[in-house]
């Protein structure tokens, strides 16, 4: 009897400490033959150093045009199991809480219909379950639905909006990222379900600075939360924070941004005007400062992955936005700005990227937001810019 | 068997009802947070009350048995609660201070990786690779589980100066967005897509196929109708190929891994940044990609060694300088590192002042 | 516009570009709102009514768009 594996490179991976997403495949394909010959296509990607897949565009469930994403294998007669092999995206829940219970129905309704692999989560933050046949779709989709579970955004849609846990279990969070998330999920199925916008659009939100979600670096709408008011101090906390060893003038002093604090060897002064609520301080001294004032959020726009013109962060839009239920003024503005896109976006053109190519000066027109020097890094550099007659009239 | 009555619109569960009950009763009440070691953390509430957090590390690819599995645990000793991060790690939350010691003994008992809490590697943010992904120039898993071998003890027990956040996106479209890590892998191509024209007349739109090149290298072929690249301008970003799939960008031989370093997505003490690229490329080496496990290896120690406690890998760089960069960590500075895509002029160096 | 007639007017519209150009639900309600006077969000009712029983079908490659699905 043979004791050679069909799977010599992967094996490699099944090797050392990290868990091994080969044995992950391994124990899906024990039980499942779609599973298998997606083990044995990955194994013939590592010995040919390429992937053999295609990307499918057309199916989809019943009145949707996102949450499946349509995949083949390009070797369909070698691994007949993987001839499709199409991706669900399950909307994922609030700060990605899950019960036990939960979990075993995905499970559950996943082995009956599916490859019985899944990422917890993918990089938008859905559920991605990987690989069905086409004609599995709607019982999928029938089974996560009549239990309470909705499909996530693709293609040129609002994608599957997500959050950091926020004040779930957050000593910083200054908005509730887990209930904003969710109220906007819910008011915007419509833009999730039916791509009518230019491209993707997606929408995170982070509860302080830190930005444990990634917030100003892949969301078009970035929500930050943040404060205008003072950072409390318990001097007593200092204290004890200097007993326990920390250098604060090395740690927190000398590192503050702004300059904005002084410590004398017993306690610790922050000037509050001029801080940027960066949170290195409030984060290293977390017993120690706190927030306090009026909370809120920061809304920006704008980030994205390289294509088409390179990567790019989000920039401010508005400085300061109190978001509470039911989030009116938020949603008035992100519809504001959505139909921008709509009147100017061209296909496949991101929120950013239209707004880097028309102008500042149009779309904050457009969306009824004040020029502020909190949008920018500086002042443009060239004497050469734009008058409108308005402007004349102004002065 | 029949199906249930399919329902559209109803958006997500309510996170309300996945909450343990101490969350619900302390939500947006916490006041602070001490972590007790690598990978257990409690957060205390204004009530008095505590959760304590319990973090291993997870693949991202789950099979439904390994999911069954934590949910089992999350039986067990968490009430039946769970969650995961960001970052594709699993988190135990636990009420009941008296099942912390148990559950990290079943946690390591059935080999889980329990840290990435603190100033360590946490889980690698990835994508989908060869696994599932049409455009892949290399395969996210397997880079993660190489590189996470190699740093296991980073997630722990050992520290660095601060957090250290490392990605890796399959192809250039970074469906992970790398591009704001502190270290971080992208696959690149190096050769001009081969136009398939007859698949092309029939299946891809020329305007849209040629609006999307960057750099205006895709003109029409009106004899064929069909396009043609212009070698010389394509930078190889495989736009037009998600565009047109009758582009074929895929090179076994040319793909490889560029890495990037330097970024960041906080706003603490500095401003956050973006990834610069530090190797333009290392051949794909599957299935464990020595010479970039290498690489990183060397980054990362150079990193430990060189910078002030709470610096991120970006903020070190930046007050050594990028020239001291490339030569303590002996990396060759190429072409390639000088940009000639959209912000050039922003990255020459307008000043006399710099190091040997 | 009785909303038949409208349903009308958009498989008309999404058949005619077929091989031409693809068009994406908002062309569609733009084209379609310019040129009979309909408010969008009513053509875009009539537009949910005909991917609801499957006449037309949203694609994704490149874009999302609004389609003939294909007899096969």
């Amino acid at each position: 009897m043979s004791t050679e594996s069909d799977t010599p490179l992967l094996d490699e991976l099944e090797k050392g400490p990290f868990p091994s997403f080969v044995s992950e495949i391994k124990k899906a394909a024990a039980k499942n033959k779609m599973a298998l010959d997606e083990l044995k296509q990955l194994e013939k990607s590592y010995r040919d150093k390429r992937g053999y897949w295609k990307h499918g565009g057309i199916v989809g469930i019943r009145g949707y045009g996102s949450g499946i994403i349509g995949r083949h294998s390009s070797l369909p007669q070698e691994f007949p199991g993987v001839a499709d092999f199409h991706t669900v995206r399950v909307n994922s829940v609030s700060g990605f809480f899950y019960t036990s219970d939960s979990l075993r129905q995905i499970c559950d309704i996943w082995d009956r219909h599916g490859s019985g692999l899944l990422n917890m989560h993918g990089s938008t933050g859905d559920i991605i379950l990987l690989g069905t046949s086409t004609e599995k779709l709607e019982p999928v989709f029938a089974e996560f639905s009549s239990r309470g579970w909705d499909l996530g955004g693709s293609g040129s849609s609002l994608r599957t909006p997500s959050c950091c846990i926020g004040p779930a279990r957050c000593e910083w969070a200054n908005i509730d990222t887990l209930d904003i998330i969710y109220n906007l999920t819910q008011e915007f199925q419509d833009e999730m379900h039916r791509p009518a916008f230019p491209y993707k659009f997606k929408i995170k939100a982070a509860g302080c600075a830190v930005d444990c979600i990634g917030a100003i670096a892949r969301a078009d709408c970035s929500i930050i939360g943040t404060w205008r008011g003072h950072i409390v101090v318990d001097q007593s906390a200092v204290a004890e924070y200097a007993k326990q060893g920390m250098d604060i003038q090395a740690e927190i002093v000398n590192l503050c941004p702004t300059g904005c604090m002084v410590y004398d060897g017993r306690e610790l002064y922050i000037n509050d005007e001029d801080c940027s609520r960066c949170m290195h301080c409030i984060s290293r001294m977390t017993k120690a400062l706190r927030p306090a004032g009026e909370k809120g959020a920061t809304i920006l726009i704008g980030s994205k992955a390289p294509f088409v013109i390179g990567a790019t962060l989000s920039w401010v839009l508005v400085p300061f936005m109190k978001l509470e239920p039911p989030y009116d003024e938020f949603k008035a503005l992100l519809k504001k700005i959505w139909e921008y896109w709509d009147e100017h976006g061209k296909n496949r053109e991101r929120l950013g990227e239209l707004v880097i190519r028309r102008g500042m000066r149009e779309f904050l027109e457009f969306v009824g937001v004040k020029p502020s020097p909190q949008q920018v890094k500086e002042p443009r550099r060239d004497p050469f810019f734009y008058w409108k007659d308005e402007d004349f009239r102004r002065q | 068997m029949d199906l249930p009555k399919r329902k559209t619109d109803i958006g997500p569960p309510n996170y309300r009802d996945f909450l343990p009950p101490v969350i619900s009763k302390n939500y947006g009440d916490w006041k602070y947070h001490e972590v007790l070691s690598p990978g257990v953390m409690v957060h205390h509430a204004g009530s008095g009350e505590k959760i304590w957090t319990v973090r291993v590390a997870s693949p991202r690819l789950l099979s439904t048995d390994t999911v069954r599995e934590l949910a089992d645990i999350a039986d067990k000793y968490c009430g039946g609660y769970l969650r995961f991060t960001t970052r594709n790690n699993v988190e135990f939350l636990v009420s009941d201070e008296a099942m912390l010691c148990p559950l990290q003994l079943e946690l390591n008992d059935k080999k889980y990786m329990i840290g990435g809490i603190g100033p360590r590697i946490s889980n690698i943010v990835h994508t989908q690779g060869w696994v599932h992904c049409h455009s892949a120039a290399t395969d996210a898993s397997g880079l993660v589980k190489a590189l996470m071998d190699e740093f296991a003890d980073y997630f722990t027990t050992k520290e660095l100066p601060n957090k250290v956040r490392l990605a890796v996106a399959c192809c250039t479209n970074m469906c992970g967005a790398v591009h704001c890590s502190d270290i971080a892998l992208v696959a690149i191509h190096r050769k001009a897509p081969k136009v398939n024209h007859d698949s092309v007349k029939n299946t891809c739109e020329l305007p849209s196929t040629i609006a999307a090149c960057p750099t205006g290298a895709i003109s029409p072929d009106s004899s064929k109708k069909s396009v043609k690249i212009n070698d010389d301008k394509c930078m190889y970003c495989g736009n037009c190929f998600t565009v047109c799939s009758c582009l074929e960008i895929n090179n076994p031989d040319f793909d490889g891994v560029a890495i990037v370093a330097g970024g960041k997505v906080g706003s603490l003490r500095s401003d956050p940044k973006f990834s610069r690229l530090v190797v333009p490329f290392i051949k794909n080496n599957p299935p464990r990609w020595p010479e970039v496990v290498e690489a990183v290896s060397n980054i990362l120690d150079a990193y430990a060694a060189g910078a002030k406690k709470h610096e991120r890998v970006g903020e070190w760089i930046e007050r050594i300088g990028w020239e001291k960069f490339f030569r303590i960590t002996g990396l060759k500075f190429t072409y390639q590192h000088i940009d000639d895509f959209t912000i050039a002029r922003e990255t020459f160096r307008t000043s006399a002042a710099f190091k040997w | 516009m009785d909303k038949e007639e409208l349903k009308k007017r958009i498989f008309e519209l999404v058949e005619k570009s077929v091989g031409k150009k693809k068009l994406k639900s908002s062309d569609i309600q733009k084209i379609i709102s310019a040129d009979t006077g309909v408010a969008r969000d009513y053509v875009k009712s009539a537009l949910r009514n005909l991917v609801d029983d499957g006449t037309l079908i949203y694609t994704y490659f490149g874009g999302s768009f609004v389609e003939i699905p294909s007899k096969e």
